[in-house]
């Protein structure tokens, strides 16, 4: 993806913070696990650090079903742009662990766990060398829960590359980015700002006038570095660029 | 030899004595010139433990094989000594005429040591009494120039303010207070000059080299700096979160729009001039009194101290280069005051935001009156003496303010700073080239960033041994390479590339080494507790922290990239190789 998913925008928010709003119309003790290094956003959550970086999701539910104080939790990944609070109530209607099977596979990250339980079978598991979520569905003897009995199926709609991610943008309607230009870029530009389309960051800065010489040779000129909306700083021209961002084109020499 | 004279001149002002000393030949391989020579013959001619102040603290000048070349921005020289505002080593760089003249009075460096029995100035090896005590720099220079090329202190160096600068055709050899360490030896000026050229060992590549470099050095690489200055980056880095404000509290402050280039220059007083010996010209003049202005006077009497208006900024920065103050300290230390002040810590003090408070107090400062004598002193000491945890907002480390990068934004340069041998310094660091790009997490510093942050560590102190500006190191790939070449040119020595890039791990020890020798400790590579302990309130990366354990696992990764113990002391191998008993 080229940059944090929990970043990428979505309508209006930061993915992450979008997930959120969707689990606060059901509950309010929402958990969300991300890495030592990984800042997010203010969230209307409680942040628990993942404890065994590289040890794969089960080491994250691990961590996030023990921070859980309800009986029963949802487990969602980051990236459900689809999510909808009517799927995650009928995952946990059954009141035990649960899961969504699509197609032959059983989404063991759009699944309920009991938490307490889950939390320690978890850690058994990851003691005994395991690493698959799934493991730690069928140790809980869940519930299998065709897709097609439940409501609004796309919730299990996910990215995992920016092509993904852009097409799911693009369905969810029309959408365009803002690029800034800060110091070279400004004075070659002679504008402070353009609005465009949504698109990766080659298709961005590709509605800059080219004399400005923004990418050259095909990637972004050395001269230049992009913040994406003044925090992660990229060279990548494939890395998505979503709905309302704001794209930071500056010098990359910073030194004075 | 070519491009060295292979001796310095040690001049003794007590005794007016001169003495010019051989330097081998092995020295000067191993260190080049600039911060290089500088450091290990401060290691020389220091006495272990010296007070800054004493007579026995040595001033140095030095200068470089590239000195007086063709080569672009060669025209460098640096200043070296013991620090009054860290107590360790402290090196300042400037660009002019004098880098020039002084090699061409047929050394390599000038070591002044002694007092003056009475205010004085040193023409060539002529010290004389002077009335000049009490003016400027700019006004000395002036009364001199027909002798010389001149540097020289204003009045805070002669009051030791310990962030007073060293200047030069209005240029300054500006952070540690080595301006002080000239004033305390009463001496207002050096005044150089000669016709002992060096000799070049191969003219024609020489001169090759220099037209490729000139060419490179107009280029993109440069364009920044060449048409907009370093005042740039005052939007560049309020935008992505990494300008301090109101003494690196985090918080929102006073808008920084009316400081970029572009509002500076609106009314056409804007001017363009370059160093000497420079193709690139990044030094921009603004306003009615062509103020020339860079970021870090910019960032440090502005938004640091809550201050917008743009005619303030820069009367704040004339008055600092009139008085002999370094922008950087003096604009860090009012704004801890300001601070102080606004937690009922400090009766009188300045108010953020309050231009005139800034304005009266910068010569209160040089003068020691008042409320300026105890800010003289630094930001440290000064909360030291204020106390009420003070110290954990005072933005210093080793007693030398931070420049205008916030910490937390830029973590890998967090490290730098907390490493840093002269104390909170980007300059002799660098590791804001990796924060600037996309190879490592800015908003983490890790074991990982830790140990690329040696790299532009040695660039910088190769680029300041040969002398070099650093703005040319976005036109040049490969620099240790290019290095050789040069010198193998200029010297007729056949330097490789791997004797280069162990000349820059070897500067960088030897800095190292002279802390260690003065009473460094493991514990003073560290940030203020602000830093460490609140993440950044406001602004695009609001959320950002560093913590004391994260950053003392980044200061134990860089320590062993270097090759030293975990903790920072070097191996026995390294002290050797540091060639101190030659």
């Amino acid at each position: 993806m080229g940059r944090p998913k929990a970043w990428l925008p979505w309508r209006g928010h930061p993915m992450v913070a979008h997930v959120v709003g969707v689990l606060g119309q059901v509950t309010d003790d929402i958990v969300v696990v991300t890495s030592e290094s990984l800042d997010l956003p203010p969230l209307p959550a409680r942040i628990v650090r993942d404890e065994l970086p590289g040890h794969g999701p089960l080491a994250g539910l691990a961590v996030g079903l023990a921070g859980a104080r309800q009986g029963l939790s949802f487990v969602t990944s980051t990236d459900a742009p689809f999510l909808t609070p009517e799927f995650v109530t009928a995952v946990l209607a059954p009141g035990i662990a649960a899961a969504p099977v699509a197609e032959g596979h059983v989404q063991t990250l759009a699944a309920a766990y009991p938490s307490e339980r889950g939390a320690a079978q978890a850690r058994s598991l990851l003691e005994a060398g395991k690493r698959r979520p799934l493991d730690l569905l069928e140790a809980l003897d869940y519930r299998p829960l065709p897709i097609d009995r439940l409501p609004d199926e796309r919730s299990l709609d996910g990215f995992n590359t920016p092509s993904e991610y852009l097409a799911a943008v693009y369905e969810d309607g029309a959408a365009s980015a803002t690029v800034e230009f800060i110091g070279q870029a400004r004075k070659l530009i002679g504008r402070a700002a353009i609005e465009v389309p949504v698109g990766s960051l080659r298709d961005v800065l590709g509605h800059a006038p080219a004399s400005a010489g923004l990418v050259e040779d095909g990637r972004l000129a050395a001269p230049f570095l992009v913040s994406l909306g003044g925090r992660d700083f990229v060279r990548d021209l494939d890395v998505p660029i979503g709905p309302g961002e704001a794209v930071v084109v500056l010098d990359a020499a910073a030194g004075g | 030899m070519h491009g060295f004279h292979g001796a310095y001149l040690r001049f003794d002002l007590t005794s007016g004595r001169a003495q010019r000393i051989p330097i081998p030949t092995r020295v000067l391989r191993a260190y080049l010139g600039g911060v290089g020579l500088g450091t290990w013959l401060l290691h020389r001619e220091a006495p272990v433990g010296v007070e800054p102040f004493e007579p026995a603290a040595p001033l140095i000048f030095s200068f470089s094989p590239l000195v007086g070349t063709p080569l672009t921005t060669s025209a460098k020289f640096a200043v070296v000594a013991k620090s009054p505002l860290t107590g360790f080593v402290s090196d300042a760089l400037a660009s002019s005429q004098f880098a020039i003249a002084g090699k061409r009075s047929g050394v390599d460096a000038i070591v002044l040591v002694g007092r003056c029995s009475e205010p004085s100035v040193l023409v060539g090896e002529t010290l004389r009494p002077t009335a000049l005590w009490g003016r400027s720099a700019a006004e000395t220079e002036e009364a001199l120039r027909d002798e010389g090329a001149v540097a020289a202190i204003g009045v805070a160096g002669e009051n030791r303010v310990r962030f007073a600068t060293l200047s030069h055709d209005g240029r300054h050899a500006g952070r540690g207070g080595l301006g002080a360490v000239m004033g305390a030896k009463r001496l207002k000026a050096l005044v150089v000059g000669g016709s002992r050229r060096t000799t070049l060992a191969d003219p024609a590549e020489v001169r090759r080299l220099g037209r490729d470099l000139a060419r490179r050095s107009l280029g993109k690489a440069t364009a920044k700096y060449r048409e907009l200055g370093t005042a740039a980056n005052v939007a560049a880095f309020e935008r992505v979160g990494a300008l301090p404000h109101r003494n690196f509290s985090g918080k929102a402050g006073a808008s920084v729009d009316s400081l970029t280039p572009e509002r500076l220059g609106a009314d056409g007083q804007h001017e363009r001039a370059s160093c000497a010996s420079c193709t690139i010209g990044c030094e921009h003049r603004y306003g009615p009194d062509g103020q020339r202005v860079e970021y870090e006077s910019l960032f440090a009497l502005g938004p640091l101290c809550g201050i917008e208006d743009p005619e303030i900024v820069l009367s704040a920065a004339r008055v600092c280069d009139e008085l002999g103050l370094d922008t950087i300290s003096a604009g860090g230390t009012i704004a801890f005051a300001m601070e102080c002040g606004e937690r009922g810590l400090l009766e009188g003090a300045p108010r953020f935001g309050a231009g005139d408070d800034l304005l009266t107090l910068l010569p209160e400062i040089a003068h020691r009156k008042g409320l300026g004598d105890p800010l003289a002193e630094g930001s440290r000491r000064a909360a030291e003496r204020i106390g009420g945890g003070s110290l954990g907002f005072a933005a210093q480390v080793k007693g030398l303010e931070l420049p205008g990068y916030e910490p937390r934004a830029l973590q890998t340069l967090a490290l730098g700073l907390a490493v840093g041998t002269r104390g909170a310094d980007h300059n002799r660091s660098g590791a804001y080239e990796l924060d600037f790009s996309d190879r490592v997490d800015r908003l983490y510093g890790d074991a990982r960033a830790a140990r690329l942050a040696v790299g532009p560590e040695n660039r910088a102190a190769l680029l300041d041994s040969l002398i070099l500006c650093k703005f040319l190191r976005g036109a040049i790939d490969e620099l240790e390479t290019e290095a050789a070449e040069l010198l193998r040119a200029v010297t007729g020595l056949d330097f490789g590339t791997d004797e280069i890039a162990a000349s820059a791990r070897r500067v960088v020890a030897a800095r190292k080494a002279f802390n260690i020798r003065e009473g460094w400790k493991p514990s003073d590579d560290t940030l203020p507790d602000r830093f460490l302990e609140e993440p950044l309130p406001d602004g695009p990366v609001a959320g950002a922290r560093l913590t004391h354990s994260r950053l003392k696992e980044m200061v134990h990764s860089y320590n062993e990239a270097r090759g030293w113990s975990r903790e920072g002391f070097l191996p026995p191998a390294a002290m050797k190789d540091l060639l101190l008993d030659a």
